[in-house]
């Protein structure tokens, strides 16, 4: 039963969305379609040109892309190893204990997003090269944990706040230990929340370019810093670098794909409701 | 003058943008209602049975699918409503924490710009009726649940209303606070004598408050009558066990007819029951049905007593009065008695029936079966 | 199955103290309910039982065992709590079966399914079983919550206000059905509740408990018709127990009360009672509260004599009767009275007390003297304990 009115006004939304999504979409369609064009006609703002797949082979098989990747790969996926079984704990600690000073240290941990990474990184560099973490693996997933470790520590703590002491109590009548119910009863509960924190900050962590950039060169190759390689010292290989962002940003995409609606939800829900 | 008149009131909610259809997806059906002036309705029923949306659709929160609402002799079907002249006091309708009680009460004539002493001479009149005159400088935060109900019904009547509109007032208050509470309600609507609209599931409240009754379930008007009325004449099973605590004992039967007299059978039991008179022109030989018969009207008989012996099942001592069960098939009939014998589990007694209270229903429709006049 | 003791228990959380000396000794298969208002510290009793709080002091012993230092897993306790605490990411089967899978109390698959199969055909919930805590009612989760101790022989059920989150219609129907299932339990059971009809109704003994104290321990009976102070008085009882100021003075052949009602003294002749007037004597009574429960109270709408004259302040219903409050100055009289009388409010009411059912209470600390026919109460509390 819709009347004039309704439709028109339905119509009006629906084109005004169409005419957003080509404003927001339109730089990364443009920039995959870079990656099909050749140096020559990279600057062509028509939509007509040859298609082309040598930047595709330039990258993935004449260079050390897929080092890069495995760099990247490795650097995300320890910082969040590390940032789970660090901040799971830390988080219930937060959530279920009471000690003196316990917001303070929560706003604390907080507290290291706040700073621009510029800020500190400089200081960071001085130190790692007496210490010897400059450029490796280990310093690069220390430094990400304050990336991920105040995302994971937050949102966890939330989940936890949100399990009601007395299942823990319910499961210790029951005759389990302390770290049969953590296991058996909290993680299943808290794993929305885990899930979608862990690969928000994989994302982080993965995206991130000014760590890397400064406090690691040769050994330890992030993705992020590895795009710049093909802008070259003499010319820019538009096309090249194109196509190392493109691929470089799929993971990304991909998790974000698949786990938007975990994501959205686990990070604004709680996980015992109703 | 009827204070309030519902016509044919319909409220359908727009589902097609959900993929599940709903099958009857009218959340209030055919309402029809009319409330004289001065007059104290209470909405009652289950939750989820409309009663909710009948009210936001009187007070103009909710649009209306088909019908007319008349307050007074006005149509305010279109009104927007500021303009229908009705005090809400919500359950979740809350105060602006910035102001104290004094601006809470004030803020609308404020808003309507009446002048300053207009407003000072009315809140001081209302403030000692509603018993908040030591409250007006405090803050909503440091107020009991008691006391911003109260502040809330302030500001709902100081705009003398034609209409006050109630929603679950008392819901958020626990037991004591409640009662005090609801005493208070009663005397003060008595007090300012307006018509009244009264939301609530809690049969007790109704019963306790309401000049009228409007039992409602799935959106339907099941009976609309005094508190005597509804608790004594039912219309159907579903206002028989809604209203009463502990509910009305509802037992499926099957009539006989011994020797020229009806008696109520039951299945697995040997309680009969006599057929009062007034029923054998709707009654006959194996008649299947529902019989109602409320707890204060089942008696335990003395030792010469020609009632049906019984094994108590629950004998529960609830220091006023003392509640006992017993098997009937495998339905639970409850007894309520204020003798002093303490019985125990097992115990046999005698069970009568005041067989001029027992009502009976259809056993599909579960609609009253009256005699025939 | 055990008899369970506490003993002088202290616990405090900051500088609240929740339990101040709770010595209470609840004997094998007894049903005992921890009755008092919100906050009382019942919750905190039930705890210590099961060992999630640890008392600073005191000593609980299940039998003859000492069990301050025994976690909760291994104290052999099947708990109720108040909002169920049923583990969400469970089907209810599953949830039911949690304790008997666990090490300490494992059983076998198959005599799980059966126990459970018992429990769920006493708390009529064959039809849940499959589903997860989110699909259930109130009333459903808490039949899981009672199930899931169901399953279990613990040394003893604890339940915390298991009934408190359910409407009024469906806990008392659900406290029916609780004590048709109490006989069939068989097992120790302490039960707090802040439901004084759950009190009276299921408890073979029931403790009152305010302010982390025990004020009194006794049959139902026992607290209803002595209780020991006003506090318990007002309590027990629904509506309310009327109490209010006397002064006693001495006549010729007995005592009268003398109270004011509305700013006028209405002088009212204590009945004759042996026990009573001894107590009067023994203390010299000059001044004391009485109490009176609201049925004892009678009302007319004419004048009539031996009534005293009021104005009524309410009348409304509570149910299956409805209660006329009468205002009389400093206090309010509650009696009880049919439904549906057509009794305006503010109109007079003519009131008679029947002072051979009144309670006695100390004007100065509000504690129990004397009540009428205090024998065969005491009669009656004594039968109850026997059965």
């Amino acid at each position: 039963m819709k009347t004039g009115k309704q439709r028109a006004l339905y119509v009006l939304q629906n084109f005004l969305l169409i005419v957003y999504a080509i404003f927001a979409l339109f730089p990364l369609i443009w920039m995959v379609l870079i990656t099909f064009k050749s140096d020559t006609e990279v600057f062509t703002t028509t939509f007509l040109f040859h298609p082309t797949l040598a930047n595709y082979q330039e990258v993935l098989l004449r260079s050390n892309y897929a080092r890069y990747i495995l760099d990247s790969v490795i650097v995300s996926g320890g910082a969040v190893l590390v940032s789970v079984i660090v901040g799971v704990p830390a988080a219930y600690a937060l959530a279920r204990y009471n000690f003196p000073r316990k917001e303070e240290l929560a706003f604390q941990i907080l507290s290291y997003k706040f700073a621009p990474e510029i800020l500190v990184v400089l200081p960071l560099f001085m130190i790692y090269q007496k210490i010897g973490l400059y450029d490796s693996y280990v310093g690069l997933i220390w430094v990400y944990q304050l990336i991920s470790l105040p995302l994971l520590i937050w949102v966890v703590r939330g989940y936890f706040e949100d399990i009601s002491v007395e299942i823990e109590y319910a499961a210790q009548v029951d005759g389990y230990s302390w770290y049969q119910i953590f296991f058996k009863m909290l993680v299943p509960l808290i794993k929305p929340g885990l899930v979608s924190s862990a690969l928000l900050a994989f994302i982080f962590a993965w995206n991130s370019f000014t760590f890397p950039l400064i406090l690691s060169s040769n050994k330890v190759y992030p993705v992020t810093v590895a795009i710049m390689k093909y802008l070259g010292t003499d010319s820019a290989h538009y096309g090249q670098l194109a196509v190392a962002s493109t691929v470089s940003a799929l993971p990304a995409v991909i998790f974000a794909l698949c786990i938007q609606k975990h994501l959205v939800r686990g990070l604004s829900f709680g996980a015992v409701k109703g | 003058m009827a204070g309030l008149t519902l016509n044919h009131l319909y409220k359908r909610y727009d589902n097609s943008g959900k993929k599940k259809k709903i099958k009857n997806d009218f959340a209030v059906k055919d309402l029809n209602l009319v409330c004289e002036q001065g007059e104290f309705v209470a909405l009652l029923g289950p939750s989820g049975c409309g009663k909710t949306t009948t009210l936001r659709m009187i007070a103009g929160l909710e649009e209306i699918t088909d019908g007319e609402i008349f307050i007074g002799d006005r149509l305010v079907n279109k009104l927007h409503p500021k303009d229908r002249n009705i005090g809400l006091a919500f359950e979740d309708y809350a105060m602006y924490p910035p102001l104290n009680v004094y601006g809470n009460v004030a803020f609308n004539m404020r808003a309507k710009g009446v002048p300053k002493e207009e407003i000072d001479r009315k809140v001081r009149e209302i403030a000692p009726l509603m018993q908040i005159d030591d409250l007006l400088d405090k803050m909503p935060v440091k107020l009991s649940g008691g006391q911003k109900q109260r502040v809330n019904i302030a500001r709902a009547i100081i705009r003398e209303p034609e209409l006050l509109l109630m929603d679950e007032p008392l819901s958020h208050l626990d037991g004591k606070a409640r009662q005090a509470m609801r005493t208070e309600i009663k005397r003060l609507i008595n007090k300012i004598k307006c018509t009244t609209v009264y939301v609530t599931h809690d049969q007790l409240e109704a019963m306790s408050l309401a000049d009228k009754i409007a039992i409602i379930n799935f959106g339907v008007l099941q009976q609309f009558g005094t508190p005597t009325e509804v608790y004594d004449d039912p219309a159907n099973e579903f206002v028989a066990s809604f209203i009463g605590e502990p509910p009305m004992n509802i037992l499926e039967t099957t009539i006989i007819n011994k020797d020229g007299t009806f008696f109520f059978t039951f299945e697995d039991s040997n309680l009969q029951i006599a057929v009062p008179k007034r029923y054998y022109s709707v009654v006959s030989d194996g008649f299947r049905c529902k019989m109602g018969v409320r707890p204060m009207d089942v008696l335990i008989g003395g030792p010469d007593s020609q009632g049906t012996s019984e094994e108590i099942a629950t004998f529960e001592n609830l220091g006023d009065e003392r509640r006992i069960g017993v098997r009937v098939g495998d339905v639970l009939m409850m007894l309520i008695t204020e003798d002093e014998k303490r019985y125990k589990r097992g115990d046999v007694i005698k069970l009568e029936v005041r067989e001029e209270k027992t009502h009976l229903f259809d056993i599909e429709t579960g609609d009253r079966i009256r005699e025939k006049n | 199955m055990a008899r369970i003791q506490l003993e002088n228990v202290k616990k405090a959380f900051g500088k609240v103290q929740a339990l101040d000396g709770i010595t209470i000794d609840v004997k094998d298969k007894e049903f005992f309910v921890l009755f008092g208002p919100a906050g009382a510290g019942k919750t905190t009793i039930l705890n210590c039982i099961a060992g999630i709080a640890m008392p600073e002091e005191g000593v609980v012993k299940f039998g003859d065992e000492v069990m301050n230092l025994t976690d909760p897993a291994h104290r052999n306790v099947a708990m109720v709590f108040e909002n169920y605490a049923l583990y969400p990411q469970m089907t209810v089967y599953d949830n039911m079966a949690s304790a008997l899978r666990s090490k300490l109390y494992k059983a076998s698959e198959e005599e799980i399914a059966e126990r459970i199969k018992w429990a769920a055909k006493t708390m009529k919930m064959e039809n849940l079983l499959e589903r997860l805590p989110s699909q259930l009612s109130n009333g459903q989760k808490q039949r899981v919550a009672m199930g899931r101790a169901l399953v279990r022989t613990p040394n003893v059920f604890l339940m915390d206000e298991p009934l408190a989150h359910l409407d009024a219609k469906l806990r008392n129907s659900m406290r029916t059905e609780l004590k048709e299932m109490q006989a069939n339990l068989g097992s120790t059971c302490i039960y707090v509740t802040h439901d004084f009809m759950e009190a009276m109704a299921l408890g073979d003994r029931i403790a009152i408990i305010n302010k982390g104290k025990i004020v009194q321990i006794g049959t139902g009976d026992e607290i209803y018709y002595m209780p020991c102070n006003e506090f318990t008085a007002q309590l027990m009882g629904e509506p309310q127990i009327n109490i209010f100021e006397a002064t006693v003075a001495a006549t010729n052949d007995g005592f009268d009360a003398k109270i004011n009602v509305c700013g006028e003294e209405i002088t009212l002749a204590l009945p004759k009672d042996d026990n009573v007037y001894s107590k009067i004597k023994e203390q010299g009574m000059v001044r004391c509260d009485i109490g009176i429960r609201p049925q004892n109270v009678k009302y007319s709408f004419e004048p009539k004599e031996g009534y005293f004259k009021s104005t009524v302040y309410s009348y409304e219903s509570i149910g299956n009767k409805s209660v006329i409050v009468a205002e009389c100055g400093d206090y309010q009289l509650r009696m009880i009275a049919p439904n549906g009388l057509n009794v305006e409010i503010d109109s007079d009411v003519y009131i008679k007390l029947e002072m051979d059912h009144i309670i006695l209470f100390d004007f100065e600390s509000k504690e129990y003297i004397v009540r009428y026919d205090e024998a065969s109460f005491i009669a009656l509390a004594a039968s109850k304990e026997e059965e």
